[in-house]
């Protein structure tokens, strides 16, 4: 018998909490589950499964049950959960012993590699992505990828520098409504700034440019291994799109505080090449002073318009002048 | 009748199919997936291409994930998924289904 | 002669794989399931299932019966219509309380034979009771309309408007046992007994049986194929039943060639019900295998 599992009811926790560490789970954060299921035989939880908004988590079968029909009742049974919901386009991030398994309910791998594999099944696929995608013409085509929260001049001399070396620049825009500014207010700002250049087109990183610090790492064993298998996979997701496009180099940042960006750059250089060249642009700095949209949003906090407008062009400066309200209220209600 | 939303239903379970039907513009998509496409392939398309036409649906992209589902499994779970994907689940279409 | 209906195999609606194969166990009813074993997102796609089914899948010599959602459900007049149009055999109404919920989906039976042009009365009908309302109301709800073939007791709602559980002697069952198999008998129509559900202990279920077979019982409702052979092991009679059976037979035979219109059996008298069991006997145990098509005991 299937049927929703309630987390916050220590008896049913703890059941499920035995079955996910049995199969050599980590439990990360509940707050990143919206519904788990689990199948129950003679009421004996034998299997469980969760999702959070449209990626499939934690999914454990007990071990007298597995090669069986459980896991298809089981992956089954949270598709039609999530379909319930209107959600059927779904994803799932995996060991890669377990690829096949979902390749045979009609997965479709997106990435892979030694430590996990992203796959996807629904009514929306990758390469309807990149089919929606504008194409263009052109020898040297390459991308940059950004969050912009907000577009500052650090993005904006990072966009210039790629669009003076190349015939077109693709500029994805990650999206993720978690941050201060939304999608659309970030792909209006960056499009307003960049105006003058002529070969740049911004568009929706969509589902498949998102930060690779959400990947869920609860199968990773080891610590270490998860910034591994996170940044691997983000790069090996980019170059997919990357190539289907004929971008042959990626421009980045560089952000010589951050120990993460300098793993994933590292990582980048070892999946990306030899189709696509990385290339690591320094920061560009005002004085001594190397501009993020950390800072910036620092300054809209302290709503302190002067420093802002020292990081940011023009444009971005009159939208945030004219929403500091409405920002400030978006940072209060964050806190 | 025209697809209003994206509807699922079925399931991956064995001798069942699963449908996603989603709106579509360039006529009826099908996409497969089936262990027994080569032997039985022609006719599980056949089974979705006739129910679609008796429905009237002209444009739908059709996603079947099959797990060796009879003939009339098939048009069950079509017959459910349109019944859905068109907000019409508790009012079966007699003419179609007679 | 009545139909025999030792078993009567749950087959939840929503799963083709147990649909497909209901077939093949000698179940002498299947009742597919619309009801309780699908959940409420899964209704309009069971509904399907059992339809298509219904006018596809060869199942033999058994009775097929659905198991509707009620009429103050969104999904019942559906279902129904649904039902009517495949040309299953029994509608089963689940949660009797009165007659008149038996009459009031008569009508909506009725409506859709006529909708179809399908003759009026042909789809029969039972009646589930599941409470403490439905069980005293029993001998109506069996007498409310000629479509009505059986009506059976459903203890797991039952037992809990009982404010009790399922046990072992099934004492908590008793009463309800008794009204359900005499409001049966008083109307002429089949009783059947609830559900047992842990499959895994065959004493428990055949203690079970025993009981419902000895009230009188037409037989009981299984949700495994395992349980089939079981109850029919129960239900097939004994060698001097078997016997006992023939000689009445034998004795109207007899008494049709001497042209005599009284018939009499070791000086006994053998009245309409005798004739009746006898019947039945012989039918369990053709069922059974015991005896062959003409009657003759296999051990012969």
């Amino acid at each position: 018998m299937e049927t929703t599992i309630n987390l916050k009811d220590p008896y049913y926790f703890k059941q499920w909490q035995q079955l996910i560490q049995s199969e050599g789970l980590f439990i990360e954060n509940l707050d990143d589950i919206t519904e788990t299921i689990g199948i129950y035989e003679n009421d004996k939880l034998i299997a469980t499964g969760s999702y959070y908004e449209n990626v499939l988590k934690y999914l454990a079968i007990d071990p007298n049950y597995q090669g069986g029909n459980t896991f298809n009742k089981l992956v089954s049974t949270l598709i039609n959960q999530l379909a319930t919901d209107n959600i059927f386009h779904i994803f799932v991030f995996t060991k890669p012993q377990y690829m096949q398994s979902f390749e045979y309910l009609g997965f479709n791998v997106i990435a892979q590699n030694d430590f996990s594999a992203l796959l996807e099944t629904g009514d929306y696929s990758i390469d309807q992505y990149i089919e929606e995608l504008p194409k263009v013409e052109g020898k040297k085509i390459s991308a940059i990828v950004m969050n912009a929260n907000p577009f500052t001049l650090g993005h904006r001399y990072l966009i210039e520098q790629a669009s003076q070396n190349s015939d077109f620049v693709y500029v994805f825009v990650v999206n993720q409504d978690v941050s201060l500014f939304k999608m659309s207010e970030r792909m209006q700002l960056i499009k307003e700034g960049t105006k003058d250049l002529t070969n740049i087109k911004v568009v929706n990183g969509g589902q498949y440019m998102v930060s690779f610090v959400t990947f869920p790492s609860y199968f990773i064993k080891s610590r270490t291994d998860v910034i591994d298998y996170q940044t691997a996979l983000d790069a090996q997701v980019f170059k997919r799109i990357a190539q289907a496009l004929h971008i042959t180099k990626r421009f980045v940042g560089d952000e010589p505080y951050s120990q993460t960006t300098e793993i994933y750059n590292q990582t980048m250089q070892k999946v990306l090449p030899p189709e696509v060249e990385l290339e690591i642009l320094d920061r560009k700095e005002v004085g001594q002073d190397i501009i993020s949209a950390t800072k910036v949003r620092q300054a809209i906090s302290d709503n302190d318009l002067a420093t802002v407008k020292k990081y940011v062009p023009e444009t971005t400066y009159t939208f945030i002048k004219e929403n500091i309200q409405t920002l400030l209220r978006r940072i209060h209600d964050g806190n | 009748m025209e697809i209003k939303h994206t509807a699922l239903a079925g399931t991956l379970e064995s001798s069942d199919i699963q449908f996603t039907l989603s709106k579509g513009d360039s006529g009826v998509e099908i996409n497969l997936d089936s262990q027994v496409e080569k032997q039985f392939g022609k006719q599980i398309r056949k089974v979705i291409t006739d129910l679609l036409a008796e429905y009237g649906i002209e444009n739908v992209k059709v996603r079947a994930v099959d797990k060796g589902a009879l003939d009339c499994t098939i048009k069950a779970r079509l017959i459910a998924a349109i019944q859905r994907a068109t907000d019409t689940k508790n009012q079966p279409n007699w003419e179609v289904l007679g | 002669m009545e139909r025999l209906r030792r078993t009567m195999m749950f087959v939840p609606g929503n799963n083709p794989a147990m649909i497909k194969d209901a077939g093949i166990y000698g179940a002498d009813s299947i009742m597919f399931d619309l009801e309780d074993s699908v959940s409420l997102t899964e209704k309009d796609t069971a509904r399907m299932l059992v339809f298509e089914a219904l006018q596809t899948v060869d199942y033999g010599k058994s009775e097929l019966v659905v198991r509707i959602n009620g009429l103050d459900t969104e999904m019942g007049k559906a279902d129904i219509y649904a039902m009517v149009k495949a040309g299953v055999e029994v509608i089963r109404l689940p949660k009797t309380e009165t007659a008149d919920d038996v009459v009031e989906t008569e009508k909506v039976i009725e409506e859709a034979e006529k909708f179809f042009g399908i003759e009026v009365g042909r789809t029969h009908m039972m009646a589930a009771i599941e409470s403490a309302e439905g069980v005293l109301n029993a001998p109506a709800i069996a007498k409310a309309s000629d479509r009505l073939i059986g009506i059976a007791l459903g203890a797991e709602d039952y037992v809990t408007n009982m404010k009790t559980h399922r046990y072992p002697d099934g004492a908590e069952l008793s009463f309800a046992r008794n009204m359900i198999l005499h409001g049966a008998r008083a109307a002429g129509i089949a009783a059947f007994d609830t559900v047992y559900s842990d499959v895994d202990n065959t004493e428990g279920f055949n203690h079970e049986v025993e009981i419902i077979h000895e009230l009188g019982f037409d037989g009981k409702s299984v949700i495994n194929p395992r349980q089939i052979p079981l109850v029919n092991a129960i239900y097939a009679p004994s060698e001097k039943e078997i016997r006992n059976a023939k000689d009445v037979l034998n004795a109207i035979e007899e008494a049709h060639k001497k042209g005599s219109g009284v018939i009499s059996l070791r000086g006994k008298m053998v009245d309409k019900p005798v004739v009746a069991r006898a019947e039945r006997t012989m039918a369990l145990a053709k069922a059974s295998h015991l005896v062959d098509e003409e009657g003759n005991i296999y051990a012969e």
